[in-house]
C-alpha cells in the first residue's frame, strides 16, 4: 500500500488468485453434476482415511508372524470377519495395511509416469525441430514396448522393492501422456498471448513454466488420475507374479500368498475375494473420477449424462 | 478425439462394413488356423488310442508340475525329466523298496578287483529295446564312453564318469569300468542306459533333446509314445519287461503349470495322482471321498547355509559375506534363535520333521542325531548371551553392533519361487529383531549370480538326498570351491574344512558299508559343529491320489514311504487298477464334449447375430 | 489388469487408435501414389521400430547383473577351459558392439538363438506356443471386439438412458478388476465348484488329449471357455468406450442433421451413417489391441496354465533365460508393431474423407 508499483502487483496477484479460485469453484461446480464421479471420490476419501488410520484400526502389529492370533486359515468369524491367512493373522488387518501400499504405490507411479511424460511432452513441444523429431521418435519407440512386459522385466533385474516397482511402472507408462502434453503444447503455443511473452523477452523457461505449463495442468490432472487406476493394477499384478518385495503387505501380494498356500483348490474363497474386491473398488474410484474430470475439461466427449 | 473439420461422407458404410467383415473374418480364420495348426502330432495314433479308451483302457494319469527341460538323458537334469528316463531306461542298479540297498538293474552282478580299481558287472540277457534288439555291455560301455568324451553329453550325469579311466565291454553280457582311484559308490551309478544302435546317429549331443522320433526306444518298465511340450508325456507299458509289466493300460503324465489347477483335476478324477501339495489342499483333501493323501518323509533337507568367506583353491577371497559370520559363536547364536519347531509347526504345518543331522532319517542308515550336549537347542537367551561373549553387545537403539562399529545387519538369500523361504523369511526377522540383528530377506528368482559370487551372508538351502550320500557330502569338501574365483565349482557354499574332508577322504574308499555309515555319521557331526550349515527341518512329501482309480502302490520306503520322486520306477509299475477303473475320465470328457459344444454354439449365435444385426440394416436400407 | 490395454482407460485420449491421434500427419491426398508414399512411410517407421526393439531387448538383458554361463553351470564342478568354450559358444567372449551386431543379423534371419534351458533353438520353442496364444487371444478379440461394439452402439443410442448407465457401469466395474483375480474365482466356482455349483470345466491346460476331429475342438472349446470369458469380461469395455463416444461425436455432426432433414428415420440414420463412422476409430482400436494381448496374456496362461507364449515368457524369466526372453520381448514387441502398422494402413482405406 506505500506504492502504487506494489498495489498494482499485489491487485494483479490477488486478481490471479480470484480468478484461480472462481475457475476451481466453476469445476467443482460442473463436476458435481457427474454423479459417478461423485461415489469414486467418496470412495477414495474412505479408503485414504482408512489407510491413514490403519495403526488405530488394525492395529500395529498385525503383519508379525511370530505374534499371530489365530490358526493357520481360519474361515471368517466373529474374531477375524475375514478370516486368517496361513500364518494365523488377521486378514481384515492385512487388508486395511495393503491399502497403504497399494494407494502409495498408486498414486507415486502415476505421479512419476505422468511428469516424465508432461516433461518430456512440453519439451517436445515448445522447441520443435529435429530435436523434437527425435523426442518423438524415442516416444513412439516406448510406445510400441509392451507396457507389461517391460515392467515385468524391469521389475525382475532390480532388487525387490517398493521403489522398483513405482520405478519399472513409472518408467514405462509416460509415452501417452507425453503425446497429450506435446499436442497441447502446440495448441497453447499457437495462441498470440505467447507471441506477446516471448516479445517482452521471456526465455525458454518462462514460457514453459508460466504459460505452457498452467495450460496443460487440466490435461494432466486427468491423465494423472486415470494412470493411477492402471499404476494399481499393475502393482497387483507385479506383486501377484511374485516381483513385489516381500517385506510389505499389499493387496496384489496378498493374492500371491492365497495362491501359494492353495487357497484356491482348497475351495477358501473368503482369503481370495476381499483383496480383488478392494483393488477393483480403488482402480474404479479412480476411473470415475478421472472421468468426469475429463468429462469437464472436455464436455464434447460425452461422457456426462447431459 | 477428431479435431479434423473435414465434411464427412455420408456414404462409407459398405466399404467400412467389407474391410470390419474381412477383417472379422481373418481374425476368425487365424484363429481356426492356429485350432488347426495346434495338434501338432499326427492323427491316427490318437485315434488308436480313442478306440482303445472304448474298450475300457485303463489310464494312470499323473499330475506334474515342472516342465521337462529335455528327455536326452544326457541333458535331463530336472526331476520330471530323470523320472521318465527312470520308466523308459534302465541304470545298471536300482534301489531296493525297503532299505535302498543296491539291487540288479541291467547288471545282475558287479564286483570289483583286490586293489579296487577295476570294477566288472555282468548284465542281464533277458533285456530287450522295445525295438525288439538285445541291451548289451555294448550299449553300457558306450554309454559311458560317450560322456566321458562328449561334453554335451557330460551335461547331466558328467559327475559320475569323473573318475572312470576307461569301460570297455570284452562280451555282450560283461561290463569293465576301471578307475583312476577307488570309489564307493559304483553300485550307485544313476546313469540310463542307452541302445546304441539309435543314438550312434546323432550328430550334437547338446541339442539333441530324443522328443522327434516316437515311440521312443527303450528297455524300461514303460515305452514312451508320445510328448507334447508343457502338455502330457505319454507312455504303453512294455509287455516284456523283465521284472514284469506294468499293471496299467497307459501312463500319462500330465502337466499342470499351477498346484491348484492340479488338485482340482485329482478332485474330479482328471488325475490320479498329484504331489507337491500345500498343507491347506492336504488338509481339504484328506476330507474327501476316494482320496488319499500320503504323507511320508521326505528326501530333502531344508538348511540355512552361512557364507563361511567365499574363496577359491587358488586361496583367493572374495565375495561379500558378514566377517561376524566367520565367529562360531555368532553362527550358534543365529542358529539358537531360530524356532525349529515353530517352523515346522506354522510353515509347515505339522508336515515336516525338526532338522538335526544333514541327512534326512528317511535314509535310517546314515542319518545321525547331536548328543544332548552337542545340540543347539531353541534358546534365545543363550543366544543374546552368546552374541555378548563374541563382542556384539546391544546398543542404546537396541542394535548389536561389533566393535569395529558394524552393526549386525545380515543378507539372506531366498529363492521367490519357493513360499517357505519367504515366511521362514518372516520368522527369522522377528526372532533375530528380537535379537537387535538386522535381517533383509533377499528373494530372488535367480539366487545363482550372488550366491556363486559369495555375495550373501545367509541363503535358504537345500538338497534331495539320495540313497547314496557321496553327492550332498562332496559338496562341502576343499575340492569342490573353484579353481579360481573367475570358476564356477561344485561347491554348495564354499565349505572348506580339513577334518570334514580327511573323513570324506576315508570314506570314499570305505568298502564296508557299516564302517562307511560310521564315517558318514562323524562327517555329519563335524559339520554340525562348524555352524555352516544349520539343517532347519526335513519336509514331508506331500501327495494324494484317488483310491477308486489305484487300489494299490509301493510307496519307497515301503512302510509310509513316498510316491513321487522315488529312486527307482516302484511306484508307478507296481499301482495296481482299482476295479471299475477309471471310468470317470469318461465322463468327464463326455460333459466336456457337451460344454465345448454349447460354447460353441454360444460363440457361433454371438457371430450370427451380430452378422444378422448388420444385414437387417441393409434390408431396411432397401425399403 | 486390463489385459488388452496398457495405458490408462480413457476414450478419447489415451490409446486412442495412433492414425486419429496424429492426426494432422495423416494423409490428405486422393491419388494412390499418395496412399503409395504413406505406405512406404509407415513402412519405414515400423522398420525403425523394430530395429529399436532389437536394440532394446540386446541391452535391456544385458544390464541383468551376473555371468549366464556361471548361472547355467550352478552346481557343477566347471574349469575356467570349460567356462571359456561355453562363453564362445554362446558368442559371450566378443566384444559387444560384435555380439550385438551379430545378434541383430541373426534375428532379423529368424534365428533367436539356443534356450539356456530346453537346449533347444528359441524361434523352434515360440513355433511351438504360438498358435496356441493365437488361438486364445484371437477368439477372445473377436468376441470382445464385437461384444464391445455392440453395447457400445446401444449404449450411445440409449444415452443417458438406465440402460445406458447400467451397461457403461458394468463395463468399467470388469475393467477395473485384475484379470488374474478374475480368472482365480472362475477357476474356484465353476472348475473346483463351490457348495451347489459343480465343476463344469477344466482347471487348466488346453485339451484332455485323445480325442480328434470335432471331439477335439469341442475338447479345446472346453478348455478355451474360461480363459476366453476372463479376456472378454476385463477387455471389452475399452471397445465399448471407443464405441459409444466416437457415436456420440458422429450423432451431434451436421450431416446426420442433414439427413434426417431429408426425411430419413432416425434409427436409420444412426445405423447407415453414424455407426459406419464411428467404427474408424473403433476398428483401429481393434487392431492396436491385438497387439497388445499377446503379451497381455501373460497372467491368464499362467493362471490357466496354457500352453502359450505368456506361460513360456513367465518360465523363461524366472531362469532366467536370456535368449527365450529376449527373442519372447522381440516377438511381444514385433506383434506390437506389426498391429500398428495394420491400423495405420488400413486407416486411410477406411476412413472415407481421404478416400477417392
Amino acid at each position: 500500500m506505500t506504492a502504487p508499483a506494489a498495489t498494482a502487483a499485489q491487485t494483479a496477484s490477488a486478481l490471479a488468485r480470484a480468478r484461480r479460485r472462481s475457475s476451481v469453484a466453476r469445476f467443482w461446480r460442473s463436476y458435481r453434476t457427474h454423479r459417478a464421479g461423485l461415489f469414486g471420490l467418496c470412495a477414495l476419501a474412505v479408503i485414504a482415511l482408512v489407510a491413514l488410520a490403519a495403526p488405530l484400526l488394525a492395529g500395529s502389529d498385525v503383519q508379525s508372524v511370530t505374534n499371530a492370533p489365530g490358526a493357520a486359515l481360519e474361515s471368517p468369524s466373529a474374531e477375524f470377519p475375514l478370516g486368517t491367512d496361513q500364518f494365523g493373522r488377521s486378514l481384515l488387518g492385512l487388508l486395511v495395511w495393503g491399502a497403504r501400499i497399494s494407494l502409495t504405490v498408486g498414486l507415486m507411479a502415476a505421479a512419476l509416469s505422468v511428469a516424465i511424460g508432461t516433461l518430456v511432452g512440453i519439451v517436445a513441444g515448445h522447441f520443435g525441430g529435429w530435436f523434437s523429431t527425435l523426442i518423438m521418435r524415442i516416444t513412439d519407440w516406448f510406445l510400441v514396448m509392451p507396457t507389461l512386459v517391460l515392467a515385468i522385466v524391469l521389475a525382475t533385474v532390480m532388487s525387490r522393492s517398493v521403489w522398483t516397482v513405482i520405478l519399472a511402472i513409472g518408467v514405462t507408462t509416460w509415452p501417452t501422456t507425453a503425446r497429450l502434453v506435446r499436442a497441447q503444447t502446440l495448441a497453447v503455443e499457437s495462441r498470440p498471448y505467447i507471441e506477446r511473452a516471448t516479445a517482452l523477452g521471456g526465455g525458454h523457461g518462462h514460457i514453459m513454466t508460466r504459460h505452457v505449463l498452467p495450460n496443460v495442468m487440466p490435461l494432466v490432472l486427468a491423465q494423472t488420475t486415470l494412470g493411477i487406476s492402471y499404476a494399481i493394477l499393475t502393482e497387483a499384478t507385479l506383486a501377484f507374479l511374485g516381483l513385489g518385495d516381500p517385506d510389505v503387505v499389499s493387496w496384489g501380494g496378498m493374492l500371491q500368498d492365497a495362491r501359494e498356500a492353495g487357497a484356491v483348490s482348497s475351495g477358501h474363497w473368503w482369503y481370495l475375494a476381499p483383496p480383488g474386491i478392494a483393488i477393483a473398488l480403488v482402480a474404479l474410484a479412480f476411473t470415475l473420477c478421472g472421468r468426469a474430470v475429463e468429462s469437464v475439461l472436455n464436455p464434447k466427449l460425452g461422457v456426462s449424462n447431459r | 478425439m477428431d479435431t479434423t473439420t473435414v465434411p464427412r461422407n455420408a456414404r462409407p458404410s459398405s466399404r467400412v462394413r467389407t474391410l470390419l467383415a474381412v477383417g472379422a473374418v481373418g481374425a476368425t480364420a487365424l484363429a481356426l488356423a492356429a485350432a488347426a495348426a495346434t495338434p501338432l502330432n499326427p492323427a491316427p495314433r490318437q485315434v488308436k488310442a480313442a478306440t482303445a479308451a472304448a474298450d475300457g483302457k485303463r489310464t494312470l494319469t499323473v499330475a506334474v508340475s515342472q516342465s521337462v527341460d529335455s528327455l536326452s538323458p544326457f541333458l535331463a537334469q530336472r526331476l520330471v525329466s530323470t523320472t521318465v528316463h527312470r520308466l523308459i531306461y534302465e541304470n545298471l542298479t536300482n534301489y531296493d523298496t525297503k532299505d535302498n540297498h543296491a539291487i540288479p538293474g541291467l547288471a545282475t552282478k558287479w564286483e570289483p578287483s583286490p586293489d579296487k580299481l577295476t570294477w566288472t558287472y555282468t548284465i542281464r540277457e533277458n533285456s530287450r529295446w522295445s525295438d525288439g534288439k538285445q541291451a548289451t555291455a555294448e550299449d553300457a560301455a558306450w554309454t559311458f564312453n560317450t560322456m566321458m568324451k562328449d561334453e554335451g553329453a557330460a551335461t547331466a550325469n558328467g559327475s559320475f564318469v569323473a573318475n572312470f579311466k576307461k569301460v570297455t565291454a570284452p562280451t555282450p553280457t560283461r561290463l569293465v569300468i576301471e578307475l583312476k582311484k577307488p570309489q564307493a559308490t559304483m553300485a550307485a551309478l544313476d546313469v540310463p542306459i542307452l541302445p546304441r544302435h539309435e543314438w550312434e546317429k546323432v550328430g550334437d549331443f547338446s541339442k539333441f533333446n530324443n522328443d522327434k522320433k516316437f515311440p521312443v526306444v527303450g528297455n524300461g518298465p514303460f515305452v514312451l509314445t508320445d510328448y507334447k511340450v508343457d502338455q502330457y508325456v505319454k507312455f504303453r507299458p512294455n509287455q516284456k519287461f523283465w521284472r514284469g509289466a506294468p499293471k496299467f493300460d497307459e501312463l500319462v503324465l500330465k502337466y499342470y503349470k499351477d498346484g491348484d489347477a492340479a488338485v482340482a483335476a485329482l478332485r474330479k478324477g482328471e488325475v490320479s495322482f498329484a504331489a507337491n501339495l500345500t498343507p491347506a489342499q492336504a488338509a481339504s483333501l484328506a476330507a474327501s471321498r476316494n482320496i488319499k493323501v500320503n504323507d511320508a518323509p521326505g528326501r530333502r533337507f531344508y538348511a540355512l547355509a552361512t557364507n563361511p568367506g567365499a574363496r577359491s583353491k587358488d586361496g583367493k577371497k572374495f565375495g561379500d559375506g558378514h566377517p561376524a559370520l566367520l565367529n562360531p559363536k555368532v553362527r550358534q547364536a543365529l542358529f539358537a534363535a531360530t524356532d525349529r519347531r515353530t517352523i515346522v509347526d506354522k510353515v509347515f504345518q505339522g508336515h515336516a520333521v525338526e532338522g538335526e543331522g544333514y541327512i534326512p532319517p528317511r535314509f535310517s542308515a546314515y542319518h545321525w542325531k547331536p548328543t544332548a550336549g552337542q545340540k543347539i537347542a531353541y534358546d534365545p537367551e543363550k543366544a543374546a548371551a552368546l552374541l555378548d561373549e563374541a563382542g556384539y553387545k546391544k546398543n542404546s537403539a537396541g542394535k548389536r553392533v561389533g566393535k569395529d562399529g558394524r552393526p549386525l545387519d545380515f543378507r539372506i538369500l531366498c529363492h521367490a519361487i519357493d513360499p517357505n523361504d519367504k515366511a521362514v523369511g518372516k520368522y527369522l526377522q522377528e526372532w533375530w529383531g528380537d535379537l537387535g540383528i538386522g535381517l533383509k530377506v533377499d528373494c530372488r528368482d535367480n539366487v545363482s549370480d550372488p550366491w556363486l559370487a559369495g555375495e550373501y551372508d545367509l541363503a535358504f538351502d537345500g538338497w534331495s538326498v539320495n540313497p547314496d550320500p557321496d553327492f550332498v557330502l562332496s559338496i562341502h569338501t576343499c575340492a569342490a570351491l573353484p579353481s579360481t574365483p573367475k570358476d564356477t565349482g561344485a561347491t554348495d557354499n564354499f565349505i572348506c574344512d580339513k577334518k570334514f574332508d580327511e573323513l570324506y577322504a576315508k570314506q570314499t574308499t570305505e568298502y564296508d558299508a557299516a564302517k562307511r555309515a560310521g564315517l558318514v555319521k562323524q562327517m555329519q557331526s563335524r559339520l554340525y559343529d562348524t555352524g555352516y550349515m544349520n539343517v532347519m527341518a526335513y519336509p514331508n512329501a506331500l501327495e494324494a491320489y484317488r483310491t477308486d482309480q489305484i487300489k494299490a502302490i509301493t510307496t519307497m520306503p515301503e512302510s509310509g514311504g513316498n510316491i513321487w520322486g522315488q529312486d527307482g520306477y516302484w511306484s508307478w509299475w507296481s499301482a495296481v487298477p482299482a476295479d471299475g477303473g477309471d471310468t470317470s475320465g469318461e465322463s468327464g470328457s463326455s460333459t466336456g464334449l457337451v460344454i465345448g459344444i454349447g460354447a460353441a454354439v454360444v460363440l457361433a449365435a454371438a457371430l450370427g447375430a451380430f452378422v444378422a444385426m448388420r444385414r437387417r440394416s441393409t434390408a431396411e436400407d432397401r425399403e | 489388469m486390463s489385459t488388452a490395454s496398457t495405458a490408462p482407460l480413457a476414450e478419447g485420449t489415451a490409446d486412442g487408435p495412433v492414425p486419429v491421434k496424429t492426426g494432422p500427419s495423416g494423409p490428405r491426398a486422393r491419388s494412390a501414389r499418395a496412399y503409395l508414399l504413406y505406405v512406404a512411410g509407415k513402412l519405414g517407421g515400423a522398420a525403425v521400430s523394430l530395429f529399436a526393439v532389437l536394440v532394446t531387448s540386446f541391452f535391456l538383458f544385458r544390464i541383468i547383473p551376473g555371468d549366464p554361463v556361471r548361472t547355467m553351470t550352478h552346481g557343477r564342478q566347471v574349469s575356467a577351459e570349460q567356462l571359456a568354450s561355453l562363453r564362445h559358444q554362446f558368442g559371450l567372449d566378443l566384444p559387444v558392439w560384435q555380439q550385438f551386431t551379430g545378434y541383430c543379423v541373426k534375428a532379423l534371419s529368424g534365428d533367436l538363438g539356443i534356450s539356456y534351458q530346453f537346449h533347444a533353438p528359441v524361434g523352434e520353442l515360440i513355433a511351438q506356443k504360438l498358435p496356441a496364444t493365437l488361438l486364445l487371444t484371437g477368439v477372445a478379440v473377436v468376441i470382445y471386439s464385437v461384444l464391445g461394439l455392440w453395447l457400445g452402439t446401444r449404449s450411445a443410442w440409449h444415452r443417458g438412458r438406465l440402460g445406458d448407465k447400467v451397461n457403461t457401469g458394468v463395463a468399467l466395474t470388469l475393467w477395473s478388476v485384475p484379470s488374474f483375480w478374475l480368472g482365480l474365482l472362475l477357476i474356484i466356482t465353476f472348475s473346483v465348484g463351490i457348495g451347489p455349483i459343480p465343476g463344469m470345466f477344466p482347471t487348466g491346460g488346453m485339451e484332455s488329449g485323445g480325442a480328434t476331429g470335432f471331439a477335439y475342438v469341442a475338447d479345446v472349446a472346453h478348455h478355451m471357455a474360461l480363459p476366453v470369458v476372463t479376456l472378454v469380461a476385463v477387455g471389452y469395455a475399452q471397445t465399448l468406450l471407443v464405441m459409444r463416444a466416437s457415436l456420440l461425436d458422429e450423432m451431434g455432426s451436421d450431416y446426420l442433421t442433414t439427413a434426417r432433414a431429408k426425411g430419413l428415420r432416425d434409427d436409420l440414420v444412426r445405423r447407415h451413417h453414424a455407426v459406419p463412422n464411428a467404427l474408424l476409430p473403433t476398428v483401429t482400436m481393434v487392431f492396436i489391441n491385438l497387439g497388445h494381448v499377446a503379451a497381455g496374456s501373460i497372467l491368464v496362461e499362467t493362471v490357466f496354465s496354457w500352453p502359450g507364449l505368456g506361460g513360456l515368457f513367465y518360465q523363461a524369466l524366472s531362469v532366467p533365460d536370456l535368449p527365450l526372453v529376449q527373442g519372447l520381448f522381440v516377438v511381444f514387441a514385433g506383434a506390437m508393431i506389426l498391429m500398428n502398422l495394420l491400423a495405420d494402413l488400413l486407416y486411410p482405406l477406411l476412413d472415407p474423407r481421404v478416400g477417392r
